[in-house]
């Protein structure tokens, strides 16, 4: 991996940079679509090309299930398995492990779970996991971690903490030994859901171990408040290698996220959501279910540059559709993909011309709305300098993560 | 024949080879043909300064008609049609839009409704709307004396004359379907039933070409008379009776003297031809108190659930009483094709222009990859191999590990096969991602040149795999390789079609395409091919069950709570 930091805001943390990998250059930072079977719900890998994305994520858990190494082995890797030629990162198949699995029991040794197939007793160790992920070759790679629930409290935080360094090491001594060091790019994973103190020693292990890997996840945080933890683990993480915030997706928590020093995020929501409906957009999210719709023969998004919207694809069919033909889901999918793409290219653009936190008050300014800004936002970028408020003193502020959109069913409404 | 005083019209001529002479055999004949879109520039049209060639479409026949579902080519966006050459008319069933009064397409704004609000292009695409979705069989109440009934999601609907003229006005679609009195209630049919059945469909043709405010699409007329040969030659006829009075005045805009003069072409509907026989032979085989007498032809499942032969030796016939007074030179369509070897009898025994691509874009719905050629060139090894199948389940375990192309028998080059990525730089632009950011000085020769030239097209492995993992993507890329498969196999037919022409000798001709089809014949064994598709439909259907709707669902919850 090359990886080059361009420019930073003088403000906030946020910072834009260039990851050169196996598969091309992405800039950062950027969010990546979830393609968790290898495929992205519906689209061609030349579609989601055409779409400018660079980096995709695919999840080892599902792969290693189906199609099984035997066949990516076969087909040369998972990038050639589904004609994908940009950037490819997977996880470490133990977070889907935990949350997919019933009988998951963790030991020093490794994971044990009951095989989908047979239900005999498997052991996932930190090797297998990256020596799984080396098979399936994408460009980015992600530690086995001893995953505990947000909620645990107690010892076993602790514990799992320790575990995750002392898998880190295993990881990367495997990682060192398979001669893939040059194709692929082992990431460690900081516990995010921890308190404070064993954050900070978390941290302080997994920096130190920075020769061995090439950049740093931030996991387990599921929760809003929990956000903000990400303060803490991006300014201690060392500036030179990129930062990888797992299961982040809505719009208002990514640019939070990029003030906070954050380079990547991933998240399946706006592609989930486009299949029931919801496009997303600079207004907020639009429920294209809502019958309201119905005779709306404007595009979703007039200034957006995605093929459905190019194309003036209007509300009324896309209303017609949704739900009932697969091709409606693909357009929006398309729009809100590069929806993504584009709340996150314009804070690259923004952070170069110095400008981002203007940026950020135009975007929560637009995106809300009268709706109110989730407080969590509020909070955590006051903590890198810029007051939502100051230029929109009246805005409310929804207490958690904010604001309820019209991602309600009801067609009547 | 160019109907004048519309926005588009469509011609359609035979080549010189074929039924030019007035034995029946030439009549009823494999033939070749052009049909030939134009576009009228209008005085408001923009694009005046167009050349004349791209306001005109030319389809060569025999062809296909790529089928739509409420409005779209099902599993393409419009991206991927626009990458599938192989998709140049498309027929809309108009039922859908019926959901909300006025249908929605009927109130689009500005030039070329139908087109715009569906996103076809018009200098790349046909669009025909029907009023029903020709294949489908399920019962209806009773038609009305004025009235088709039509089914929408919200239930039945009640479609007249004068709105089916003010709509096909409306949406200026390049064709239309004339409405047909075509009963879905309860085969088999009374005389009565279908003496009412001719008399209504010709009426409501009277009524779609009378006094237009707006000039009319071409009109395509579909074949009424069901099971019934002397209804279909009655139907045929009372076309070509002179019309007098009233009714001659009121399609004295379009300069014709009988009914027949007022449309482009024919169309059969072989669905409600063969639900009819199959009530009939049931009947007559409750009243003799035996078995059903055994079908000629294979066995097939409808959408509807239901197992219908495919009766082609009977509809043959019947097809032959509504043409042979007909004038021949006409465009002959058919919906309800089930098969490639189907449409070859058609041809031959029929001399059928266009047919539906349904079947083909169904198997891309249920995991089977087409694989078939015509004439059989690549494949003439099979006799020592057993015959082939005409496409393959893709759900099978077998392909788990089959990193081959889809086709067989030669190098397909639709999207799926070769995929074709942009061109670098022509991507989307998201901001500080231009090249003059992603270029960098270090180790200029790095080895993503290497693997950024390896596009391959997708392997049976792969959607393999998306089939069981209940991936959509599976059925996009199906899609577009049956279509072009499909396109393929008629650019064959017309291949052949054109080297016998040249030929100049048609006896010699005629048995020489005779061979080709019953070469095709031996490759490709149409009933074992039928049984891949039912038992893709049975795997198709338990994957649904386990991953699809249910985990649909589950999805939806789980996506209310985040
Ligand atoms: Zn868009
Ligand atoms: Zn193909």
């Amino acid at each position: 991996m090359e990886f080059e930091v361009i420019a930073k805001c003088k403000t906030t943390k946020a910072r834009v940079s260039r990851m050169k990998l196996a598969h091309g250059v992405t800039m950062l930072p950027t969010f990546m679509p979830v393609a968790t079977q290898a495929a992205i719900k519906g689209l061609t890998s030349q579609q989601m090309e055409s779409l400018g994305v660079t980096l995709i994520l695919n999840n080892t858990y599902h792969l290693n299930l189906r199609p099984g190494l035997d066949v990516l082995k076969t087909a040369g890797g998972a990038h050639r398995f589904q004609g994908w030629n940009r950037n490819l990162l997977t996880d470490s198949g133990g977070f889907q492990l935990v949350s997919l699995s019933k009988f998951t029991t963790i030991t020093e040794e490794g994971a044990l779970f009951a095989s989908p197939f047979t239900g005999e007793p498997t052991m996932l160790t930190p090797e297998e996991s990256i020596s799984i992920q080396h098979t399936i070759g994408a460009d980015i790679i992600m530690q086995l971690d001893d995953v505990v629930s947000s909620l645990t409290t107690g010892p076993r935080v602790e514990e799992a903490m320790e575990r995750s360094v002392r898998w880190l090491d295993r990881c990367i001594a495997q990682h060192n030994k398979s001669g893939k060091k040059d194709s692929q790019n082992l990431f460690a994973i900081v516990q995010g859901g921890l308190n404070p103190h064993l954050r900070d020693r978390c941290l302080d292990m997994m920096v130190a171990r920075k020769d061995g890997v090439a950049g740093y996840a931030i996991g387990g945080l599921s929760g809003g408040e929990e956000k903000g933890d990400i303060k803490q683990c991006a300014d201690k993480l060392p500036d030179e290698r990129p930062r990888y915030s797992m299961g982040i997706g809505f719009a208002e928590d990514l640019l939070v996220c990029v003030a906070l020093g954050v380079d990547m995020a991933d998240c399946v929501f706006p592609t989930r959501t486009a299949r029931f409906g919801v496009a997303l957009t600079h207004s907020g999210p639009l429920n294209l279910r809502l019958s309201k719709h119905t005779k709306d023969f404007g595009p979703i998004d007039d200034s957006c540059p995605c093929p459905t919207c190019k194309d003036k694809v209007s509300r009324a069919i896309l209303h017609h559709t949704i739900t009932h033909e697969t091709a409606a889901a693909h357009a929006i999918t398309m729009h809100n993909v590069v929806f993504q793409a584009q709340v996150m290219g314009r804070a690259r653009e923004a952070i170069i011309a110095g400008t981002f936190p203007d940026y950020l008050q135009t975007f929560f300014a637009q995106y809300f709305g009268k709706a109110g800004y989730p407080e969590w936002c509020v909070n955590a970028l006051r903590s890198v300098g810029v007051d939502l408020l100051e230029g929109n003193p009246n805005q409310k502020v929804i207490p958690g993560t904010g604001a309820k959109w019209e991602y309600s069913d009801n067609p009547a409404l | 024949m160019a109907m004048t005083a519309s926005t588009s019209s469509v011609s359609f001529s035979l080549s010189n080879w074929g039924p030019v002479s007035t034995t029946r055999s030439k009549i009823f004949g494999p033939r070749l043909g052009s049909l030939i879109l134009h576009r009228h520039p209008q005085e408001s049209d923009l694009d005046l300064s167009l050349p004349s060639t791209s306001r005109e479409i030319r389809l060569e026949t025999p062809t296909f008609l790529t089928s739509t579902s409420r409005g779209v080519v099902p599993h393409l966006s419009r991206d991927n049609v626009k990458r599938c050459e192989s998709i140049r008319w498309v027929n809309v069933p108009f039922e859908s839009f019926m959901e909300s009064n006025p249908p929605v397409p009927t109130i689009h704004p500005g030039p070329d409704p139908l087109h715009k609000f569906l996103g076809f292009n018009q200098s790349q695409q046909i669009i025909s709307m029907s009023a029903r979705n020709p294949c489908d069989g399920r019962q209806l109440p009773p038609n009305g004396k004025d009235t088709v009934s039509v089914w929408t999601l919200q239930g039945v609907r009640k479609l007249t004359p004068s709105d089916w003229q003010k709509y096909a006005t409306k949406c200026q679609p390049d064709v239309v379907f004339a409405l047909s009195d075509t009963p879905f209630t309860d085969p088999p049919y009374s005389q009565k039933r279908m003496t009412k059945s001719i008399e209504r469909s010709a009426q409501w043709l009277a009524r779609l070409l009378s006094s237009p405010t707006i000039p009319l699409p071409s009109v395509i007329l579909h074949l009424a008379g069901l099971s019934s040969s002397p209804a279909r030659r009655a139907f045929s006829n009372s076309l070509l009776e002179p019309l007098y009075g009233p009714e001659l005045e009121a399609v004295a805009h379009m300069g014709i003297k009988n009914l027949d003069e007022g449309v482009v072409g024919y169309s059969v509907d072989l669905v409600p031809i063969r639900m009819t026989i199959e009530a009939e032979g049931r009947k007559i085989a409750s009243t003799n108190n035996t078995a059903t007498p055994s079908a000629l032809t294979p066995m097939f499942n409808q959408t509807r659930h239901l197992a219908v032969p495919l009766h082609t030796a009977q509809i043959i016939p019947l097809v032959h009483s509504s043409l042979s007074s007909l004038p021949p030179f006409k465009l002959r369509l058919i919906n309800g094709i089930e098969s490639p070897h189907e449409v070859l009898r058609y041809i031959s025994k029929v001399g059928i222009d266009v047919f539906d691509a349904g079947w083909a874009q169904k198997c891309a719905s249920i995991g089977v990859a087409l694989d078939f050629e015509f004439p059989v060139i690549t494949r003439k090894d099979v006799g020592e191999v057993g015959r082939l199948q005409i496409g393959c389940n893709l759900y099978d375990e077998a392909y788990q590990m089959d990193f081959r192309a889809l086709s067989s028998s030669f190098l397909c080059q639709c999207p799926t096969c070769v995929p074709v990525s942009t061109p670098e730089g022509e991507e989307i632009k998201h901001g500080v991602d231009s090249e003059e950011y992603t270029r960098t000085t270090a180790i200029p020769t790095h080895p993503s040149t290497a693997v950024l030239s390896e596009v391959k097209g997708y392997t049976r492995a792969y959607i393999h795999h998306l089939l069981h993992t209940h991936e959509m993507s599976a059925h996009t890329l199906l899609t577009m390789h049956n279509l072009e498969t499909l396109d393929r196999f008629f650019r064959g037919i017309r291949g052949l079609l054109t080297q016998l022409e040249n030929s100049q000798k048609n006896e010699v001709a005629s048995s020489l395409w005779d061979d080709e089809v019953s070469r095709f014949t031996l490759t490709y064994d149409e009933l074992a091919s039928f049984e891949v598709l039912e038992t893709a439909r049975g795997m198709w259907k338990d994957v649904d069950i386990k991953r699809g709707k249910g985990r649909l669902s589950k999805e939806k919850n789980e996506g209310e709570n985040d």
